[in-house]
């Protein structure tokens, strides 16, 4: 019937695709295919920013040393326990993939996933500079470790916060409906406007956090200011911001869980959280993996709050990726560096892109 | 129909004057929504230089001003981020310590056979004034001030712990003695001796610079060599870190709730630059504001020689304007250039000679107490690299009285860290 069709108009079906998605393509390739090309070629140069705007040969052609520069140093040695919690934690990670795949608890594709990621939790943290080596530049790890623990905070506060919402809230009340507006809210707001609303609850002179640890009696906590709480203060932050994509999509999960499942688990006398262990927990997985693997992308590419409500500080301890390629690149004019370490997120974002693809074809 | 619109467009055409050239400025300083066009009333580096601009957008004629958005942080990111996408603004304002890295690489026009054209006379700025916005042989812009970091002192503290003199406050010659001063404060109210931001904005690293110099050290010389890691640094340090281990300053503010500290009575001394000084004062008016009786003193030299940190801004036009456009910025300039008085309103120092000799000029409020700090004004060697140096100190600094790093491993990170800088 294709072929008839084409056959009077003139348009196969894959020249009518073409037409139709040659728009996305279009603004696809432009937008994103060409700049990130671009990006890969300019991390291949010493290039400054104004400079180059001035006098577009002031750019050289340098291979990786951009790369060499900013991810390695003099005298790199590796160690099997140079940082022994995380590559301990790595060895387990390796055992249980082994454990998991050999017993065929999961698919060998999610075991061959965690393998390598338990695998490079072994080897990358091994490295570190021996006797009077250093890292050529000494803030870059420290910075994707601060990137990590955001990631590694930010991420399960969601996603818990979330689905705990979401299931309190999956009523079809008007008191409920309004709950939920409610907490969608928070996330149409922008960058800016979170940082400040939560810039003055954190205040330790004005905020409401600060008023109410007084009125027990507590002496307030100065947030952004003390390398204790900063972090802390910057995931509370993406926390409350970032909870309403996150519970929509719970939402959406739990209305597919069909009611007949509850009514089944209530005649077994399971209800409450019974029934949420037992009946919702298991059903939502799919959604769960989404949701968190979502939210990793979306983390590591944390800016806003770090700059706008701490600067990085105190002493570096809320620097983050993002953040850095913007110094680097703006403050410093040094393009190719900053491009060098944005492809270097690239590849940790499209790691877990890529888990997501292999998690997400896993059968249940 | 058709005749409503051509009458519309017609009246457009008629309204609008017909040679406006539009001249983009771009500024830091915060916004100031109602500036009006008086520029003798407006109070706040944000609202006086707006009602400079507005005024001279409507008396200029055949030139209207547009600012740019107003925001701080992010200035010269922003900025480098317009020339390298081609589109400068067309005046824009900038500091001293910025003008290596523009001028070295061609981003500023060089102005110096265009001034007279507008009726600037660069035989009234000062000699600083002039080393401000010279680089190389050329004339790179048209200097707007000088600013120093003062002590900002409420003089009804210092009172109570028998720290004023003749109406002045009594201020401290050596880091010994300013930890006697700071634990007189504190037996005799109860409250801190010295607030500043230590926490986020590198007022502590001036204050750090101030004392370093102060020993005639430096952070690095004019060959490009770090010396952080010195003898001067750890006593520059250590006359901070000594207030905050007897706590009598709290080294956890940030900008905002120093300055808060410092208003509301918390702290005797407040380190901060010019730029507030007629904010306090009309703060210090008010019933509400617990500071009374505010005084703004020179930075009291704990060492051997007087020095405080103190920077510039200046105007700039890209050297990518021409023509028209560029008469019309200058005339801009001219215009900010006239209004120098109005600008030392902040609390700045002028940079016009003939400013600074008038009798409106030792009017201004508390000018006359902090009339030493000219005389002191230091900073850094030129470098491009200066924010990232000042951004490497910063963090050093911080880690120091906020997480306990100790002053070796703190000093010879910094060591390193400048020395890169330095390198790159």
């Amino acid at each position: 019937m294709g072929q008839q069709t084409s056959g009077r108009r003139g348009l196969s079906e894959t020249g009518a695709a073409l037409i139709l998605i040659s728009p996305f393509l279009a603004v696809y390739g432009l937008f994103l295919v060409y700049p990130f090309f671009k990006g890969v070629w300019i991390s291949l140069h010493d290039w400054n920013l104004l400079e180059v705007a001035f006098n577009p040969d002031a750019k050289e052609y340098v291979g990786l040393r951009n790369y060499e520069r900013v991810m390695w140093g003099k005298g790199i040695t590796w160690g099997a326990f140079a940082a022994p919690v995380l590559q301990i934690l790595g060895l387990i990670g390796i055992g249980a993939a082994l454990w998991l795949g050999r017993t065929a608890r999961v698919s060998r594709a999610t075991a061959i996933a965690l393998g390598i990621a338990a695998l490079l939790l072994f080897v990358l943290p091994g490295f570190h500079p021996g006797e009077g080596g250093r890292w050529y530049d000494r803030r870059f790890w420290p910075t994707v470790g601060n990137t990590l623990v955001f990631v590694a905070l930010a991420v399960p506060g969601v996603t818990i916060s979330a689905l705990l919402l979401a299931a309190a809230l999956n009523r079809e009340t008007r008191a409920m409906s309004v709950l939920r507006t409610l907490f969608f809210l928070s996330q149409v707001l922008s960058v800016t406007v979170v940082t400040l609303i939560w810039q003055i609850m954190f205040s330790p002179r004005q905020g409401l956090i600060a008023n109410i640890t007084e009125l027990f009696g507590g002496s307030p906590i100065v947030w952004l200011t003390d390398e204790r709480f900063a972090m802390a203060a910057i995931v509370i932050t993406t926390v409350w911001w970032s909870l309403g994509i996150a519970m929509i999509l719970f939402l959406a999960g739990l209305q597919d869980i069909s009611k007949d499942l509850y009514e089944a688990a209530a005649l077994d006398n399971a209800t409450g959280m019974k029934a949420f262990w037992h009946i919702t927990l298991p059903n939502l997985k799919r959604t769960i993996t989404l949701v968190i693997v979502l939210q990793i992308i979306l983390h590591f590419q944390v800016f806003g709050q770090s700059h706008l409500m701490t600067q990085g500080g105190p002493n570096d301890t809320t620097q983050v990726l993002v953040r850095y390629i913007y110094q680097t690149a703006f403050r410093d004019s040094e393009l190719g560096r900053a491009s060098a370490m944005a492809v270097f997120l690239f590849v940790i974002m499209g790691g877990f892109s890529i888990l997501q693809f292999v998690l997400g074809r896993e059968k249940d | 129909m058709k005749k409503f619109l051509m009458t519309a467009a017609m009246a457009t055409c008629l309204m609008s004057p017909a040679m406006a050239t539009d001249i983009s400025l771009a500024r830091f300083f915060g916004a100031c929504e109602d500036a009006g066009t008086d520029t003798k009333a407006s109070v706040g580096e944000a609202c006086i230089i707006q009602s400079i601009i507005n005024a001279a957008s409507e008396q200029i004629d055949g030139v209207t001003v547009e600012t740019l958005p107003t925001d701080w942080g992010n200035y010269y990111d922003q900025l480098k981020a317009a020339f390298a996408g081609g589109t400068p603004p067309d005046v824009f304002v900038m500091h001293r310590h910025r003008v290596p890295e523009f001028a070295g690489l061609g981003a500023l026009g060089e102005i110096s056979g265009d001034l007279e054209g507008v009726g600037i006379d660069s035989g009234d700025w000062s000699e600083n004034a002039l080393a401000a916005v010279s680089y190389e042989d050329g004339v790179y812009g048209v200097p707007m001030d000088f600013h120093a970091n003062l002590w900002h002192v409420n003089m009804e503290l210092m009172e109570k712990a028998g720290l004023v003199e003749d109406g002045k406050p009594m201020l401290p010659s050596s880091p010994e003695e300013m930890l006697e001063h700071a634990q007189k404060v504190k037996d005799a109210t109860g409250q801190n001796y010295l607030a500043a931001d230590f926490a986020q904005f590198p007022i502590g690293v001036r204050l750090v610079l101030a004392m370093m110099w102060q020993q005639n050290a430096n952070i690095f010389d004019a060959d490009g060599n770090a010396t952080v890691d010195s003898e001067a640094a750890r006593n520059a340090i250590t006359a901070i870190t000594q207030l905050f281990d007897a706590e009598l300053a709290d080294p956890q503010l940030n900008y905002a709730d120093s300055q808060q500290s410092f208003l509301n009575g918390e702290a005797a001394i407040l380190v901060n630059g010019t730029w507030v000084v007629d904010f306090y004062t009309a703060e210090a008016a008010k019933e509400e504001v617990a500071l009374d009786t505010y005084y703004a003193a020179d930075f009291p030299t704990l060492f051997e020689t007087g020095a405080t940190w103190a920077d510039s801004h200046m105007w700039a036009v890209p050297s990518t304007l021409e023509g028209e456009k560029k008469e019309a910025a200058l005339k801009v300039l001219a215009f900010i250039n006239d209004h120098n008085i109005d600008w030392a309103r902040t609390g700045h120092m002028a940079v016009r000679t003939s400013v600074l000799e008038s009798d409106d000029y030792a009017a201004l409020p508390h000018r006359s107490e902090y009339a030493g700090t000219a005389e002191i004004a230091r900073d850094t060697p030129p470098s491009e690299r200066y924010g990232a140096i000042q951004d490497v100190l910063n963090r050093e600094l911080q880690a120091i009285w906020l997480t306990g790093k100790s002053v070796d491993d703190a000093l010879a990170d910094a060591q390193i860290e400048v020395q890169d800088q330095l390198d790159r």
